[in-house]
């Protein structure tokens, strides 16, 4: 399989790191070799928090800039720091609105590199379900409607299932299976 | 056999229990804070019955690890690369004396720095130190590494260091393993005093040892291809070739693979000290250049022999300072190429993305202490009783009170008290009565605070010292200290009362005040202050209570307070910059500052803090 590169960004409390391991544990579940860094210490104090995920058989646990294939951002912003990273024809996902996103500056960098933007009002879905700590899950499950990257969305939908504590499992997957069905329907030309 | 995602310091661990290591000793600090909880965590599931412990400091620990070390066990001591300064005196004899059994010592570098004072290089102390050093690429490797050197540490009965950097650290990857069993070696300590208590004349004898060992550990490296390789064909002539270790190793490997380049051969020393002279004498030889990528210094570029050559930082080649990340390693890499006159690489050398980011204005995310932190309120407290004192403080989360003009100095650990009173005695000599705040936590205060405290009291020194007790080691993860009783494995330990330890180092004036009450904090320290020149008076020292608020959520507030800003709010801006908790903002729609929900915790310090009242309760 050809190496699969994902950076994984958002706010501090945002739930990157357990979307980190949903991705990555939904990739070891399917025979892959997975490689990721995370950030801890004074560096995680900041507010912004990055993960590197890297999906076949790689050395190192950092993504190149200009070669992540997905960027999925839980804050517009932090979408926006992360572009470098994209490569070529890469994709960008964020929890940002539809109407407003991505800002004008950006759009003929990302039309030049033929970078896909999607986005999706995550936080504000998550909160609609009363269950705004699971905005990270409600745009992962946007990301898996497009079929995109190395596993599938009833791949992550069981990892979900097999990771998540029991108390939260069944809204994680409601969540979850929320942002998927607006992917769909987007797709659909709803 | 599991297959499992592991942090690299739970690979770490694993490779540590798989080596039937049966005591563990450490002091957390990033990167390497994980390691401890991770044998922790393998010590429960696998039934075994390693010796496991928090040590006040790096060198505690270390001298722990090696007592267990020479009575035959196999001992290891984990830190970060700066803890091991601290280690440093117990590192240095430690390594003429040897061990019997087993004595791995584990120091984590921060190439970047990203969550250190310094950049250093620990493969330079062990270089010091003459003792060998692992330098690992990834987890897997780290975990194959502990393994050997617990091995190489017993056959030659000497320390041996594995130095993984926090991209090893912290990095994630899928391993398989298989269930542990528990190594049921039993203490034995055999008299030897010419040895174990050895004087100069010993020291002599023991450091020719040390040298012979370091001889016989050299070839036995020379010989370990499993760490120390290259792919050139032996014989053939090569115009370029990298000589790399750790982590840059892997990104070299990764950009040649994504390249395919197969024309640049590549010399992986996974050992780089005692240096593997004979492999590295053989590339050099059939190389034209050489490029050596290592991180942090330039150990490997010091240790090659035929420097005529070797490009590298010393060259100017490899930027001097600062992560090796991906991007630098590729254009460093294609420069080189350039110069040489050989095939760049193909991957696009785009750096527009970069400027297009910077010109978007992003905000600022600098480190702050977390909503609610009750530091914040200590420092709003101290800076209000003594707007003109020096701000000496230190290692810990609370190094961010410099974001509310309360903290002027960080050296290293323990300097909270130490600089403290140097700068009493400095202004004193001039008859200058400058008053000095200093600040130190808890975890930080039992690791190197009691000598500083001590000297100070000792020398007459006057300052008032604020110890910021959260009740837990906040930066590092939450670790337990001293104070609360709590061992590392969860059992039961002494707690021991900071109130107690001050007042033993000769302190007179000791008093606990809750810093969420600013107002009593402030009238406190003022009080402490006028201690402090009093002529019977001395240091001061405040001890300022209230739990993290990450460790313990609920019992940090237990009343929350729904907090507002009314239209009394005239912008001043004297809570965004002299409280600057990130639930407060500016908010131009409003035009006045404005509560953040989401992240405010309902603390309601900041109540108190808005000069025109304006911030309250609803």
């Amino acid at each position: 399989m050809k190496t699969a590169n994902f950076i994984l960004s958002g706010l501090g409390g945002q739930g990157v790191l357990f979307l980190t391991k949903v991705l990555a544990q939904a990739a070891v579940n399917k025979g892959f070799s997975v490689m990721g860094a995370e950030t801890h210490g004074m560096a995680q104090r900041g507010g912004s928090v990055v993960s590197h995920l890297r999906v076949g058989d790689v050395g190192s646990s950092l993504v190149m800039a200009g070669s992540a294939h997905y960027v999925l951002a839980l804050e517009e912003n932090e979408a926006y720091r992360n572009i470098p990273f994209l490569a070529k024809a890469g994709g960008l996902y964020a929890n940002a609105r539809q109407n407003r996103f991505p800002r004008q500056e950006v759009g003929p960098y990302l039309k030049k590199m033929g970078i896909v933007c999607r986005s999706l009002p995550a936080g504000e879905m998550a909160m609609e379900l009363d269950a705004p700590m699971s905005l990270n899950l409600a745009l992962l499950g946007f990301f898996s409607s497009f079929g995109e990257g190395p596993v599938s969305h009833k791949d992550l939908s069981e990892t979900i299932e097999q990771i998540t504590p029991n108390r939260f499992k069944a809204i994680n997957l409601k969540v979850f299976d929320a942002g998927f069905q607006r992917g769909v329907k987007e797709q659909s030309g709803e | 056999m599991r297959e499992e995602i592991f942090l690299g310091n739970g690979a770490i661990a694993l490779g540590l229990v798989e080596a039937g290591c049966q005591v563990l000793t450490s002091y957390p600090g990033t990167p390497s804070s994980e390691i401890l909880p991770e044998v922790v965590r393998l010590v429960k599931s696998e039934g075994l019955n390693t010796y496991v412990e928090w040590s006040t400091n790096e060198k505690v620990a270390l001298d722990n690890a090696f007592a267990a070390a020479i009575a035959g066990k196999r001992a290891a001591c984990c830190m970060k690369q700066v803890g091991l300064n601290v280690a440093a005196d117990s590192l240095m004899s430690a390594a003429y004396i040897g061990t019997t059994g087993a004595l791995v010592i584990i120091s984590c570098d921060d190439p970047g720095p990203h969550s250190s004072q310094t950049e250093q290089d620990t493969r330079f102390m062990a270089r010091l130190a003459k003792v060998p050093v692992f330098d690992p690429s990834n987890p897997q490797e780290a975990r194959e590494m502990v393994k050997l050197a617990m091995d190489i540490s017993e056959e030659f009965m000497i320390p041996v260091i594995l130095r993984p950097a926090i991209r090893v650290c912290h990095a994630r990857q899928n391993l398989s393993w298989a269930p542990v069993k528990n190594n049921d070696r039993k203490a034995h300590f055999e008299k030897d005093p010419a040895r174990w208590a050895a004087t100069p004349r010993f020291r002599l004898v023991l450091h020719g040892e040390l040298n012979k060992k370091l001889k016989k550990i050299g070839q036995r490296f020379e010989g370990l291809t499993n760490h120390n390789f290259h792919d050139l064909d032996v014989g053939k002539k090569y115009p370029f070739g990298i000589i790399a270790g750790g982590v840059p190793y892997a990104v070299v490997c990764d950009i040649f693979n994504e390249e395919k380049r197969v024309d640049i051969p590549v010399f992986k020393v996974g050992t780089p000290y005692p240096f593997p002279e004979g492999p590295a004498e053989e590339f050099v030889s059939q190389c034209e250049k050489v490029l050596v990528i290592e991180e942090t210094d330039t150990l490997i570029e010091y240790l090659l022999r035929d420097k005529t050559k070797v490009m590298g930082r010393l060259s100017g080649h490899v930027p001097a300072q600062g992560e090796l990340v991906p991007k630098v390693v590729y254009d460093l890499i294609n420069d080189v190429l350039a110069g040489l006159h050989l095939d760049p690489f193909t991957g696009v050398k785009d750096k527009d993305a970069f400027d297009l980011v910077k010109d978007l204005g992003l905000p600022v995310r600098k480190p702050t202490l977390c909503p609610g932190c009750p530091h914040r309120a200590s420092f709003y407290a101290i800076r209000k009783a003594r707007p003109k004192a020096i701000f000496t403080s230190d290692i810990g989360c609370y190094t961010l009170g410099l974001n509310l003009g309360a903290v002027d100095t960080c050296l290293d650990m323990g300097a909270g008290i130490t600089m403290a009173s140097g700068f009493y005695h400095a202004f004193g000599q001039d008859e200058i009565e400058q008053p000095i705040v200093a600040t130190i936590g808890d975890s930080t205060f039992f690791h190197s605070g009691t000598a500083g405290l001590l000297n100070a009291v000792y020398n007459g020194a006057r300052f008032v010292l604020v110890i910021l007790d959260n009740l837990t080691t906040a930066m590092t993860g939450m670790q337990p200290t001293p104070a609360l009783g709590i061992r590392a494995d969860g059992s039961r330990g002494k707690a021991i009362s900071i109130e107690r330890v001050v007042s033993g180092c000769g302190v007179d004036f000791v008093e606990v005040v809750d810093p969420y009450d600013t107002k009593e904090m402030t009238k406190l320290v003022k009080k402490a202050a006028e201690y402090t020149i009093a002529p019977d008076g001395g240091i001061a020292v405040i001890i300022a209570r209230h739990p993290c608020v990450i460790a313990y959520r609920e019992e940090a507030v237990p009343k929350k307070k729904k907090v507002t800003v009314t239209e009394d709010c005239v912008e001043c801006n004297f809570c965004l910059e002299r409280f600057e908790c990130p639930a407060l903002y500016k908010d131009d729609e409003l035009g006045r500052t404005a509560v953040n929900q989401a992240l405010c915790i309902g603390c309601g310090v900041c109540l108190d803090v808005c000069p025109k009242g304006a911030i309250v309760e609803v």
